[in-house]
Order: structure tokens, then C-alpha cells, then sequence
């Protein structure tokens, strides 16, 4: 992983990393990677594995995506949220394959000079990738029986918010530069 | 023309398949997915539809070696 800043936006860094990863996402690493001198403010999101849905026990998730959609959706919600709020860094990678519960599906890492502006940028990139990117869960419950979030049961999918499904963890680090 | 199917359509369909019916717009198509399994035509009403990579419109005109993806709704995150 290498981090590149936008030629087109120099006062904008959208770090350089994959949207997507069908290994563990190291968040202490991007972490490091969204670290800036100009940024007083870094907010990271992890959504994780909750292990338990609709009052059964959760073993893991299994992310599908198409790929190639997904990959561009998030590089341009990124970069436009980059863009809105002026961030001076910010990142969003998300697991495909299984999840065990515990463990992290997608982080967003965003920076900017005060804390206003990253934590909304954060917030609408997590909701835009939760709701647009063409990403599937398909849970495995401990009883042996699967379902996949939002499928044919479509009466909950409408009633249901998706953010049920998630253990929602956010962390926040102030630098004060 | 070229399906690719995802997540919950793949309980009904393969996950890629090849359709030589002469299909003229993506609703042909959606109406068509729906006839061959009409157990997942709530589902199919859900879901959007992509071109080489581009989401479309039901009126799109499907063209010969289109590859279409069906795109059930989002539950990443």
C-alpha cells in the first residue's frame, strides 16, 4: 500500500489503498497510513461483526460484491466527500469473503483540520457505502442456517434499517496540532 | 447476451449464464428473469440493473454482446 495525493487536488489526499480486501483489515496500519500534519482531527469508523441477528447467534458473514462496481463506487464516494469537506486525508476499504464476528467488514478513516468536518464526512461516506455499493452479507447463523441481508424477505428489508445487523464502533483521536 | 447474477439471485439463477432470446430492453429482460422463476420476482423488483459497469434505466436497449449485471439492493457495512 502506498499513499498518493490527487494531483487534480493538491489540498486533498485520498489515500491510495484498495476499496476492497479479501484479507483481514488492519486498522492499526491504515491508521498510520491517514496520520497528517495538517489534520487535527482523525475520526475512524469500523463496522463489525455483531454476533447475534434477529435473536439467533451469529458464526460469521460472507461479503459478496461485484467487484469492479464497488471498487469505483467507493473511490468516488471517498473523493467526493474529500472534496465537500476539504479533507486533508481519507480512506475507505471494505472485506469481501467471511467475517467472523468480532471482526472488522469496513473501516472509513477521515481527516481534516477540526472535528466537524471529519466526522461528517465519515458518516456520509459510511451511509453512502452502506446503502449504494453493490456489496452483499450473507449471515451464518450457529444453528447451520444462512440468510442474506436484504434478500427475499422484503418486508423486513424495508423495515428493517441495515444498520441492525452491525455492531457500529466508532473510535476518535484528537491531534491538536 | 451475457447475465451475471449476485447474492440472493444466485438461490435462484446461476451466477453467470449466457440468453439467446431476443430480448429488446432490460425490462424484457427483468420480466423474462421473472417468468423463468417467479419466486424471485419480488426480489428481481428490487433490484437494479448495470451494463459494462454502468447501472441503466429499465428502457435501455440491450444490445447483442451486452454483459448485464442484476444488482439486488445493498446490505454491505
Amino acid at each position: 500500500m502506498k499513499m498518493m495525493k490527487s494531483a487534480l487536488f493538491p489540498q486533498v489526499a485520498e489515500v491510495d489503498i484498495a476499496p476492497l480486501s479479501a484479507t483481514d483489515l488492519d486498522l492499526v496500519q491504515l491508521l498510520s497510513l491517514a496520520h497528517d500534519p495538517k489534520a487535527g482531527a482523525v475520526v475512524l469508523f469500523s463496522g463489525e461483526v455483531r454476533d447475534n441477528s434477529a435473536g439467533k447467534t451469529v458464526d460469521y458473514l460472507d461479503y459478496e460484491a461485484h467487484e469492479s462496481m464497488a471498487s469505483k463506487m467507493i473511490c468516488s464516494i471517498v473523493e467526493e466527500a474529500a472534496k465537500r469537506w476539504h479533507l486533508t486525508k481519507a480512506l475507505a476499504q471494505h472485506r469481501t469473503g467471511k467475517v467472523m464476528a468480532g471482526e472488522s467488514a469496513v473501516v472509513v478513516i477521515t481527516c481534516s483540520p477540526h472535528r466537524k468536518e471529519a466526522y461528517a464526512a465519515n458518516r456520509y461516506i459510511i451511509d453512502r457505502i452502506k446503502h449504494e455499493a453493490p456489496i452483499w452479507k450473507c449471515e451464518y447463523f450457529t444453528d447451520g442456517t444462512k440468510e442474506w441481508g436484504g434478500n427475499c424477505s422484503c418486508q423486513k428489508l424495508l423495515a428493517m434499517p441495515i444498520n441492525t445487523f452491525m455492531n457500529l464502533r466508532v473510535s476518535f483521536f484528537f491531534l491538536i496540532s | 447476451m451475457k447475465i451475471k447474477v449476485f447474492a440472493a439471485l444466485k438461490d435462484y439463477f446461476d451466477k453467470d449464464f449466457l440468453l439467446e432470446e431476443d430480448l429488446k430492453t432490460i425490462a424484457d429482460l427483468k420480466a423474462h428473469l421473472a417468468k423463468q422463476q417467479p419466486k424471485a420476482s419480488a426480489l428481481l423488483n428490487l433490484c437494479r440493473f448495470a451494463v459494462h459497469d454502468e447501472f441503466v434505466a429499465l428502457s435501455h436497449l440491450i444490445h447483442e454482446n451486452d454483459e448485464i449485471s442484476v444488482i439486488p439492493p445493498s446490505s454491505g457495512g
